[in-house]
Formats: C-alpha cells, structure tokens, sequence
C-alpha cells in the first residue's frame, strides 16, 4: 500500500521514500508469486458482464464460481499438492474484439492455464482465436457451428452444436404434438442475425425439410430490435401452427407479447437464451406458463447438484450457469488426471478421456468426452416447459420430468 | 390490407419517435449545441419510470409525468453546470462534451442498475383493439396517444406561454431577446431541460413494450438523428413530421423486404432526401 509507508519510514529521507515505494509498487508481484508457489492455479474466466448479454454472463460466472469454490473447499487439485483453482474473471463486454484482447491480456500477463467462456458464440469465436495460436485450452457451452468446424485443436464445447439443437428443437416439438394428436404441417422461423440464430435457424430448417413440413415464414431480425410489430404482422398472416423463435431475452419479450396482443395462440417454441431464465417468467408473468423451449440442458435433471446453486444465488441454475460450471468441473478433472498444468498436457487429456461423476453427471449423456473437433459426443439437448415459474424437462421421454402440455 | 395495417403500425411507432426527437431539435434550434447525450436521457426516463412501477407500482403512463419532472431537474442542473460553459466554444468542445456525457451516462447506468434488462407488467400490455381486419396494439397506442398529447403541450406552450415565446426569441435572435429584456441564459436552461425531459417522458410511455436497460439508448439515437436530420434540423414541426416518416418507412419497408433491411430503406431514404432538399423535409433556412 504506497499509502501507508511513510509510517514506518524512519527520517523521511528521499532515498528510503524512493525504496519503499519501489517495495509498494512491487508487493503485488512478490506476493503473487508467493501465493503461485503455495500452489495456486491461475484459470481465466472470461463472460459478458457488460453490455447486451451481461445478465448471461454473470450467470455463467456464479456457475463457474460455484463450482471452483467447491472444488477448493474439497482440497483442491490433488494430485498436484493441493492446488487451489484461482479464478481470474474478466469482462469481454459484448463486443468481440474486446473478447479477443482480454484473452490475449489473461494470456500473457496472468498466466492462466486455460479459459472458460464466454457465453456467446460470437465472442467464444474472437477468443478461440487467440487461444488457438496460443495452444491453451478453451472449454464452452457456446454452440453456434463454426466453433468446433473450423479444426481448431484448442477447444472443448460441453454442449451440443446448434444446428444439432435447432433440428432437436423442432424434432421435439413434432414428437410433442404428435403425442397431442396434432400433426405439424405449417411452421414459422424467426431469428435474431447473430452466429447463434443463424446457425440453430439452419438446424430447425433441416429438421423441417427432413420432415416433409412447410416453412411458411423464415425471417432473420437485427440484435436488439425495437418493435417487432412487422415480424408478428407477417406471422399472422403466414398461417403457422408452431412459431420457432431464436431470440435473447429482450426480443423474446416483445415477441411473446405482441403474439397475445393480436391473440395469435399457436404454440410458441423458444431457442433457448432468453427462453430459459428467470427473468423471462418475471417480464411476462402468467404469460410465460406453458411456453415451450429447447435447451441445452436443465437444472431438473440433477437437483442434489443445481439445488447448491439456488441456495447460493437465489435462482434456479439456468442452463448456461450449469453448462460452465461442468466447463469447470471437468477442468478440474483434467487436471487432476494430467498432474500438471503445461496447456499440452492438459489438451492431450482433455481430448482422450470419458470424464464421469462431479458435475457431468448433471449433462444429458451423464458423462462428458470430446471428440477430435472438441465437440462433447455424449450430449443432446432436451425441451422444456414453463410450468408455475419453473423450467420443467418434458422431451426426450427416457429423460422426461413430466408430460409436455400442448396449447394448439 | 397488410398495407393500411403497415401505415398504422408505423404511424403509431412514428409518433413516438417524433417525441423523443423533439427534444433533440428544441435543444439544437434554441442553444445551436447538438446533444449526443439526448438518446442517454431516454433510458433515464424509461429507468424512471421502472422504479416508479417497481416500488410504487405507478403504471409507466402515469410514471411519465414524473420521468419528465425529474429528468428535466436534471436537465437543468447539466446545462447549469456544463453546458453553459461550452455554449460559446468551438463546435469540437460541445461535441467533446455531449459525447463525453454520452459515456458517462451510460456507465454510470451500468454500474448503478446493471446491466440486466428489466420490464414491466401492466394490465394491457397484451391486449388490442381489433377493427375489422386490423389491429391495433394498445400499448402502442397508448404511447401514440401520450406523445400527441405531450406534442401538443409543448407546441402551446412555445406559441402562447410568455416562456415559450421568450425561448423562441432567443433561438432566432439572442442579442435582440437579451435587449428586451428576456434571460436568455435562463432560456437555454429551460430549453435544454425541456428538450431532454420530453425525451425522458418519451422512454416512460414505451416502457409498456419494451424493455429498460442502460445500453438501450444505442438503439434510439441514430433513429433520432434521422428524425431530426429528415425533418429539418431546428424545427419542432419537423421533428413530427420526420418521426411519423421514419416509422412509416419502417414499417412499410418490412412489407417489402426483410426486416433486416429495414434501417437500409430508411437510409436510402434518408440519402435521397438530404441531397435533394439538404434543409429537411421542413427546414428553414437557418
């Protein structure tokens, strides 16, 4: 603390000011390499904590926090002594050229082993950049395809791609209406233009195509739209019996509402991102009982470990929080395996290895293991459905918590 | 029919543009200063109006009076403390400033609300009215109705209130209001706080449909440059005339081609109208 050294000075000459305050600004360094050698290991963390997806991002944080504080209770890394996980958290904003400088930045100056993050796959891109030239290892729940086809040797994404989703999203929704005794002839698209709505669009078209069902409306719409009224205008009159919507939260908010407004009642099938947080039920209220949505996975489907969460942060762990706390939890366990934090090593034991037990039992697949693009194979996506303020699992039926409810 | 249903979406959509932008205008033909700033005092409102609702459980219609009372407070202070210091500085400096305030605001947003976007529930939120094949949404139209109402307010009180007669004084000649003994520096106080107040009241009546958050004003301030630019720079009238413009062609532009395209159409639009007639559609010469 440059503050507190003329206290102790004795005789403020300029030289011993000189030297103590060399000592002041050096102390951090000192003490962090102290801390390094008592076994800490540096894990970068980098989400969108500002901007439009900051409330995602701070999710994704307190999952990854959650899970590193257990981790550190239970005694950390064995079998490196007991090394403590250190979390160097970051803000990329929701821009990715900042994405790609703070990387560069954790990279270089803090040292760290690998990173998680960051939520959105545009940014989860510019970042992958940076780690790939840099051979460190980066673990996503971001899913947009591009991340793990481009060959990229440095990355791990614990969730399915989206056009997987996108296709399951509207695979689950003919199966839940089939249940419901009505066969789909007619669908409606629409999605926001970023790498995540373009490429779970796609999914859903194929899914479509495969199926033999009409798309009577396919729309992209910018980030951050401000009146939806034409979008909703066209659905009305494009005569759909199931809308897919790929939106974040604002947009889903209007969306869903001008929907009730011009009292257009086809089920509306949400991407997942907005569709699946708290705050959508708290926007819309009674409004939101009964929308169906994909999602990557849900918190139901391992309670005695999401529960944890609630009782730390107040709400249920959405899917983005859980996806980066197994992100975290199979870091963990890589590093336990690898014995030591050289990127390559810990690479070759990410790419090689069925990870069990902790976290990933928490995953659909009950277990996590990457293939040689990076791509978590064990992985499928589930829906789910709001029901009394809670995300409830209703497809696919070995997984199911109860029997979806179809409004046609 | 989609057609007449476009014109009407727009056409709502457009009255509130136009009101949020009248502020921008007021501030500029009175002061001569362009406000970057404006957009930021947008989303104070529409957080005004949240917390009213939030904590008061005041509907964001109601809470609009009181988003207008407090921004306009604000709006004061700004131009007491910042603003007139800057009003005989080169162009640079008060661009420097408004961007500068610009940033500040916005940050200060985040850093005090968050960055989380928060919306309200109100009763009619989901409802409309249906007229034969059309509809019309009643949260817009109930925005629609509220910016008229604020539009005509404002457009009384500059024709017959002695204040709205002295600050137009002032905007066409300073000297000479000054010679007849009006304040005008007390006129740029009144003049900037009114403009970003009714910028303020402008985000409360669209809080019903949208949601609040710090960085919302991104979305709303090239819109509002359009507006203003389009309807000519300075005046009132243009402002209104702009606004309901920019929205039809918005809504129009959507019938025709993706909505991606939308904000293209309307700066097509917007090109063509600059190099045909430079003054705005109802610039005067300035």
């Amino acid at each position: 603390m440059p503050g507190t050294e003329r206290k102790y000075g004795l005789g403020p000459t300029r030289r011993h000011a000189l030297a103590l305050t060399a000592l002041g600004i050096a102390s951090p360094f000192v003490l962090r390499d102290a801390v390094a050698q008592g076994k800490a290991i540096n894990v970068g963390v980098i989400m969108p904590l500002s901007g439009a997806n900051a409330q995602f991002g701070i999710n994704s944080r307190n999952g990854v926090e959650l899970v590193a504080d257990e981790i550190n209770a239970a005694g950390g890394i064995k079998s490196l002594g007991g090394a403590r996980i250190n979390l160097v958290v970051a803000d990329s904003t929701s821009t990715p050229t900042t994405a790609a400088n703070v990387a560069q930045r954790l990279l270089t100056q803090n040292d760290v082993v690998a990173i998680l993050g960051a939520f959105a796959s545009a940014l989860t891109i510019a970042i992958s950049e940076v780690t790939e030239r840099r051979g460190v290892p980066l673990l996503t729940m971001s899913f947009s395809d591009q991340i793990t086809g481009r060959g990229f040797e440095n990355i791990f994404q614990v969730v399915a791609k989206a056009s997987a989703i996108g296709k399951a999203q509207f695979d689950g929704t003919v199966a839940i209406a089939a249940a419901a005794g009505q066969k789909l002839d007619k669908i409606a698209i629409m999605y926001e233009d970023t790498a995540y709505g373009t490429s779970q669009a796609a999914g859903l078209r194929d899914g479509a195509k495969a199926a033999g069902v009409q798309i009577v409306m396919d729309e992209a719409y910018p980030l951050g739209i401000t009146d939806v009224t034409p979008l909703i205008n066209k659905l009305r009159a494009s005569g759909a019996q199931a809308v897919f919507p790929v939106s974040y939260l604002n947009d889903s908010l209007q969306i869903i509402r001008a929907m009730r407004q011009q009292k257009i009642a086809i089920p509306a099938i949400g991407g997942a991102a907005g569709y699946v947080i708290p705050d959508f039920e708290k926007g819309l209220g009674e409004f939101s009982e009964g929308v169906l949505s994909i999602s990557p996975a849900n918190y139901d489907l391992a309670p005695e470990l999401t529960e944890r969460f609630r009782k730390r942060y107040g709400y249920f762990m959405v899917h983005e929080a859980l996806e980066h706390a197994v992100c975290m939890d199979v870091l963990a366990q890589a590093l336990e395996q690898a014995k030591s934090t050289k990127p390559d090593d810990l690479r070759k034991v990410l790419h090689g290895t069925r990870f069990e037990g902790g976290w990933t039992k928490a995953m659909t697949g009950g277990a996590v293991q990457f293939d040689k693009t990076g791509l978590n194979t064990l992985s499928v996506p589930v829906m789910v459905q709001w029901r009394n303020k809670e995300l409830v699992t209703v497809w696919p039926s070995q997984v199911a918590k109860s029997k979806a409810i179809w409004a046609s | 029919m989609a057609v007449v249903q476009a014109i009407l979406d727009g056409l709502m959509i457009g009255g509130v543009y136009a009101v949020i932008s009248i502020g921008l205008t007021l501030v500029f033909g009175v002061m001569g200063i362009v406000n970057f700033a404006q957009a930021e005092f947008l989303m104070l409102g529409m957080f005004v109006a949240y917390f009213a609702w939030a904590w008061l459980g005041l509907d964001p219609l109601l809470a609009a009076p009181l988003a207008f009372a407090v921004v306009f407070a604000l709006g004061a202070a700004l131009q007491r403390l910042l603003i007139r210091r800057v009003m005989k500085a080169p162009e640079v400096a008060q661009i420097f400033l408004t961007v500068g305030l610009l940033i500040v605001l916005e940050n200060a947003a985040l850093l005090m609300f968050g960055s989380g976007f928060r919306s309200v529930t109100t009763p009619y939120q989901t409802s409309s009215l249906q007229l034969g094949p059309l509809f019309v949404s009643v949260p817009y139209l109930a925005a629609f109705a509220m910016s008229v109402a604020s539009g005509l307010a404002l457009f009384l009180f500059m024709k017959s209130s002695w204040f709205g007669r002295a600050m137009r004084a002032t905007a066409q000649d300073p000297m000479a209001a000054k010679l007849m003994g009006i304040n005008a520096d007390r006129m740029h106080m009144l003049a900037f706080a009114l403009g970003v107040g009714l910028t303020a009241f402008g985000g409360a009546v669209i809080l019903p449909y949208l949601t609040a958050s710090p960085t919302v004003g991104a979305q709303f301030v090239v819109l509002m440059f359009t507006v203003v630019v389009l309807g000519g720079l300075g005046s009132v009238a243009g402002a209104v005339v702009g606004g309901l413009a920019v929205g039809v062609i918005q809504s129009l532009s959507a019938l025709a081609f993706p909505i991606q395209l939308q904000n293209l159409v309307l700066f097509v639009v917007f090109i063509a109208v600059l190099a045909l007639r430079p003054k705005g559609l109802l610039g005067a010469a300035r």
